[in-house]
């Protein structure tokens, strides 16, 4: 495996099917001649790698202590509250899945998260409400 | 800034005119170091890289900066991308590389088409026959260690490896590889063109309870109180970590910041990034937040790392819980330096520095938790 | 190069790691996650010494000239302890089994206060071979290595990361749903017991304590090398008189002998190949007696079905003859006969689950698990006089005991081809070409006017090897665990490829010392075809010993 890189196909794989599937790797297995457990293994190394289907939306919330001095627990709470889920579910409607990172490098525009890689900075609760609506709303149309 | 100075393919065409061994010369001469936080010579890296027989290097640019806390490179990435990419060009030209690789950490992955565009723009105009391929990382700080990264490169899990081998003797599929972070290879035209380069100019990330977070440049040795009159505190600010490796301190208005200061010379990681922390915090809370960052981001091989980083995240909320005696703050202590003094590599070799360095300043704070 | 090593100044080797240098010095060290075949991770953190005032791990630590190192200063011993308490908080040492070798390490390194309540919480596998409880593991990762790059599987590897990283197979899949081959070297190399086989022990229990029941244990031909190890006696001390001995003391009712199965394996493996060459192939025949073998070229290489032998292996063709052959002999009703084969593998007990088979074997018992019994019935083992096995199915050649041994089949297999097809008589019954501990061994053998080109391969990663060179040859031996048998996944844990060849050595001269060298001059096999079979191949011998294959999912 010199010549593509492994982890730029299982971002390919994940962007145009929003996770990866048993059936995806098992292709790439075939074509790369790579143990399944070593994908399996690999996939599941990288918290942005997922193997388990999304919901539409993936939120990233930071959590590192400038997110947190920027009251970033606040936030998290919201979107608990708000999606009826827990950190690392999936909400009933399959439209957001909510995480915690490390740091996502937005330090100085705390509290911040990432919406499928893109970043959303200094949040408030009534900023993080206006997000979803609209995600919401784009989702439906 | 210095560091914002374009050098529009300068330094490549003058180290192609002086030679290999020149540029290594000029850049030991110049003091430019890694600035990944151990500051070792770059020309040095580069000289034992070169000196290894082998009928292929590589070349990575290290773009993971992930420790909390640290956002210099992204601000480098957004800013002066062309510059990096030249600094990229002369390490593998120096190095008669062929493969560059740039390691983008998943949480930047935004930035990527613009950097894809940019590459190509400089590759061009260079007429360089090398191919830089951007790696996209995918949520593991680790992976900013050296060995992990070539793991991660190579297709593996980022597990970090022991040294020796040091990848500049094996390292991408056994080969010498070079690595270098972003900050360092910006840094590389500019030490070549510009007579007045001063290799002591750093960036700072500065955030936390301040009015003015942001990218900073500043000269080592930079008093403390120059910074907190140009970030202003937005509040009376109680102590200082130094990303999440450098330990929690107080704050000192005359002290100054350099190399020795951050970590006590004992961090290998140590970007200069400043979260700066009000009064109304309790300590334990932000150690709390600390320790459950390295128990997220621990690879998961060694023993101590591994085991070891989640007790000190459950002993932490033990005491956050009020339901214990100073027993358990002594069993903190241990395991803190325990995993410190037994770990493989720097996570964890550095994960107990915020406990550590807040139980001798700020003991105060989890006495408040005792029974 | 001079180092101090707990005070005594030392001319030590530069390229050693430190660990060698302490085992060479008699000092002991505690390892968890190193193994001498495998590459040093150093991942378990028990082996840690002081370097110049640093601690470092002994097993991937070089030392430097004049350096200082200490083994067992109080700092030393502490963070060893602490280490071992963050992996295992909780471990009941009284209960860890005797067989795996955490027992020794965690009494070495002692663990006397537990001040970390257990966080592992995961559901165990129970498979029909293995038994998989993460619960109990150290992520060691030597099962993962080992499953890598000695058997070239990769059926396991770490998942997750952090405090959630653990061994499985993808997407937390059971072992018995994806393409394992059940060999069991995982198992072998576990220094913890996470990995275990599934014990049929308390069931065959219940069938000795059935007074209705006729319990018959069968005994493959490398327990015999190997099962007094783990009654302290020395690698590689032959004990087939004990053995039977203590299955007789154990409550068995007839002690039989797979080694005699081995012949009747060969006597229709070698009728086949004489077929194949007569009709010309299909090339090459690959033999069928390791069930591991026979799930990887069914996962892997379905394409080779035309190509296995249609024998069943030895202890499955015994387990058949007894309640055929045996049960009209002895007039007693097959249904009342239980068979129990003591095997050196986990994978029969597997293959016993096979419908193919139809098998006959009701129970298959490891020699660890047999063991186990004997402690538990509470016999002295090395005290025990030699009786002989139940002569019905108890008389075996030389070659049937060579079995054990990768490249035993082989050789065995031309003893009675050769002579069978060329009528004379082999000047020297034993082949030194296959007598060695390489991965692939090959050679050629003339059976008139056909050279035949036979090759053995031992060890997943070298089965694949040869395979790839496979039109070269028109007869192969294939044999999963590295060494064979002898190496099972059933067998003592053993630590160092010494044993190995101990045990291999002993089988070797069980075969010098036999009356019969060759399986075709086995009384029993003659009056086995005489009274009962007809001929190898006969319409009854197909019924009754061959069988067949399928081909299995890839993953």
């Amino acid at each position: 495996m010199k010549d593509k890189l492994l982890l730029n196909i299982l971002h390919e794989v994940q962007d145009k099917e929003g996770y990866l599937s048993e059936k995806s790797l098992k292709k790439i297995s075939v074509e790369y001649n790579i143990p399944m457990s070593k994908l399996y293994s690999v996939a599941t190394f990288y918290t942005m790698l997922r193997t388990k289907k999304q919901g539409k939306y993936v939120i990233e919330l930071c959590g590192s202590p400038s997110c947190v001095l920027n009251k970033s627990r606040e936030i998290e709470k919201f979107l608990e509250r708000e999606l009826k889920i827990e950190i690392g579910e999936t909400s009933k409607d399959d439209l957001f899945s909510v995480y915690k990172t490390s740091c996502i490098g937005c330090c100085d525009e705390a509290p911040a998260m990432l919406v499928n890689g893109e970043p959303y900075t200094k949040l408030t609760v009534k900023r993080v409400k206006e997000i979803l609506e609209e995600l919401r709303k784009n989702a439906n149309s | 800034m210095q560091i914002l100075r374009e050098t529009k393919l300068e330094g490549l065409r003058l180290a192609r005119k002086v030679g290999r061994q020149k540029v290594l010369e000029i850049l030991l001469k110049k003091k430019l170091g890694g600035r990944g936080g151990a500051n070792f010579p770059v020309a040095k890296k580069w000289e034992t890289a070169l000196g290894v027989k082998a009928d292929e290097r590589y070349v990575i640019c290290n773009a993971d900066e992930g420790e909390p806390g640290t956002f210099k490179d992204k601000f480098i990435l957004k800013n002066n991308f062309e510059t990096m990419i030249e600094g990229l060009l002369i390490a593998a030209y120096v190095l008669r590389a062929k493969r560059c690789f740039i390691y983008l950490r998943g949480e930047y992955d935004y930035l990527r088409e613009e950097l894809e565009e940019k590459i190509k723009e400089v590759l061009e105009k260079s007429k360089m026959k090398v191919s830089i391929e951007i790696v996209r990382g995918a949520g593991a700080y680790i992976c900013g260690e050296e060995t992990a990264i070539i793991q991660s490169i190579m297709g593996n899990r980022g597990s970090s490896m022991y040294k020796p081998p040091h990848p500049t003797i094996s390292g991408l599929w056994g080969k010498p590889t070079v690595l270098n972070n972003v900050e360092t290879l910006t840094c590389v035209p500019q030490a070549l063109v510009y007579e007045d380069w001063n290799p002591d100019y750093r960036l700072f990330s500065i955030s936390g309870d301040v009015n003015h977070p942001g990218v900073y440049e500043w000269e080592l040795g930079v008093k403390m109180s120059t910074i907190l009159d140009v970030v202003k505190p937005r509040e009376k600010i109680k102590a200082m970590s130094f990303g999440c490796f450098g330990g929690i301190m107080p704050v000192k208005k005359s002290s100054s910041v350099s190399q020795e200061t951050i970590c006590k010379g004992n961090c290998q990681h140590g970007a200069f990034s400043i979260i700066f922390i009000g009064e109304r915090h309790n300590i334990v809370d932000i150690c709390l937040s600390i320790a459950k960052f390295y128990t997220y981001e621990s690879c998961g091989k060694c023993t101590p790392c591994r085991e070891g980083t989640i007790r000190l995240v459950n002993l932490l909320k033990k005491i956050k819980s009020k339901k214990v005696n100073e027993g358990d703050i002594k069993l903190l202590k241990e395991f803190a330096e325990h995993i410190q003094e037994t770990s493989l590599c720097g996570l964890g070799q550095s994960c107990g520095n915020h406990i550590l360095t807040s139980l001798k300043y700020f003991k105060k704070d989890y006495m408040r938790y005792i029974k | 190069m001079r180092i101090i090593l707990d005070g005594k100044n030392l001319e030590v080797d530069g390229e050693k790691t430190i660990l060698e240098i302490c085992q060479g010095q008699n000092i002991k060290i505690p390892t968890l996650c190193y193994h001498k075949n495998l590459f040093p991770e150093a991942r378990c953190r028990l082996c840690l010494v002081d370097l110049d005032g640093k601690l470092v791990t002994a097993c991937s630590t070089k030392a430097k000239e004049n350096s200082k190192i200490v083994t067992s200063s109080e700092k030393v011993l502490m963070a060893r302890r602490r280490n071992m308490e963050l992996m295992n908080p909780g471990v009941d040492i009284g209960k860890l089994s005797d067989d795996f070798e955490a027992r020794e390490i965690y009494e070495q390194v002692g663990l006397d206060n537990e001040r970390f309540k257990p966080i592992k919480n995961y559901l165990p596998e129970l498979g029909a071979a293995l038994v998989r409880d993460n619960n109990k593991c150290v992520n060691c990762g030597r099962c993962v290595q080992v499953c890598e790059k000695i058997q070239a599987i990769s059926a396991v590897d770490f998942a997750s990361r952090a405090h959630n990283e653990h061994v499985t197979p993808y997407f937390e899949k059971h072992l018995s749903d994806i393409a394992c081959i059940k060999c069991g070297q995982c198992l072998i190399n576990c220094p913890v017991g996470a990995i275990s086989e599934r014990s049929h022990l308390k069931e065959v229990v219940e069938a000795l304590n059935n007074p209705k029941k006729h319990v018959v244990a069968q005994t493959a031909p490398s327990i015999r090398a190997a099962l007094g190890e783990l009654f302290g006696m020395e690698a590689g001390t032959l004990v087939t008189g004990k053995m039977v001995t203590a299955l007789r003391g154990c409550g068995f009712d007839k002690v039989f002998d797979v080694d005699l199965g081995a012949d009747m394996t060969i006597m229709e493996e070698s009728a086949e190949l004489l077929k194949r060459i007569e009709k010309g192939g299909p090339f090459p025949m690959i033999t069928t007696c390791c069930p591991s073998w026979i799930l990887m070229m069914e996962h892997f290489y379905p394409e080779l079905i035309p190509n296995m032998s249609t024998c069943k292996s030895p202890h499955e063709m015994l387990g058949m003859l007894i309640k055929t052959y045996y049960a009209e002999k002895a007039n007693i009703n097959p249904k009342d006969i239980v068979v129990v084969s003591i095997m050196p593998c986990v994978a029969k007990k597997f293959e016993s689950t096979r419908p193919e088979l139809n098998t006959e074997v009701d129970y298959v018992l490891t020699t660890r698990e047999l063991g186990r019994l004997i402690k538990q019935r509470k016999i002295d083992f090395v005290k025990l006089e030699d009786e002989d096995f139940d002569p019905t199915l108890g008389i075996a050649s030389g070659a049937g005991d060579i079995f054990g041994n990768a490249g035993g089949v082989m050789e065995a297999a031309l003893r009675t081809s050769y002579e069978i097809a060329t009528g004379k008589k082999l000047k020297k019954v034993e082949f030194d070409n296959l007598r060695n501990f390489k991965g692939i061994k090959t050679g050629s053998i003339k059976l008139n006017n056909n050279v035949i080109k036979y090759a053995c391969a031992s060890g997943g990663a070298n089965i694949r090897e040869l395979l790839k060179n496979k039109d070269k040859y028109q007869f192969l031996e294939m044999m999963a665990c590295p060494g064979g048998c002898i190496g099972g996944g059933g067998q003592p844990i053993y630590f160092d490829d010494k044993v190995l060849e101990l045990r291999s050595k002993a089988l070797y001269e069980q075969d010098s010392k036999r009356e019969f060298r060759r399986s075709h001059e086995n009384p029993i096999v003659k009056e086995i075809y005489k009274k009962y079979l007809g001929k190898p191949l006969s319409k009854k011998a197909e019924k009754l010993l061959h069988t067949r294959y399928r081909e299995r999912d890839g993953f």
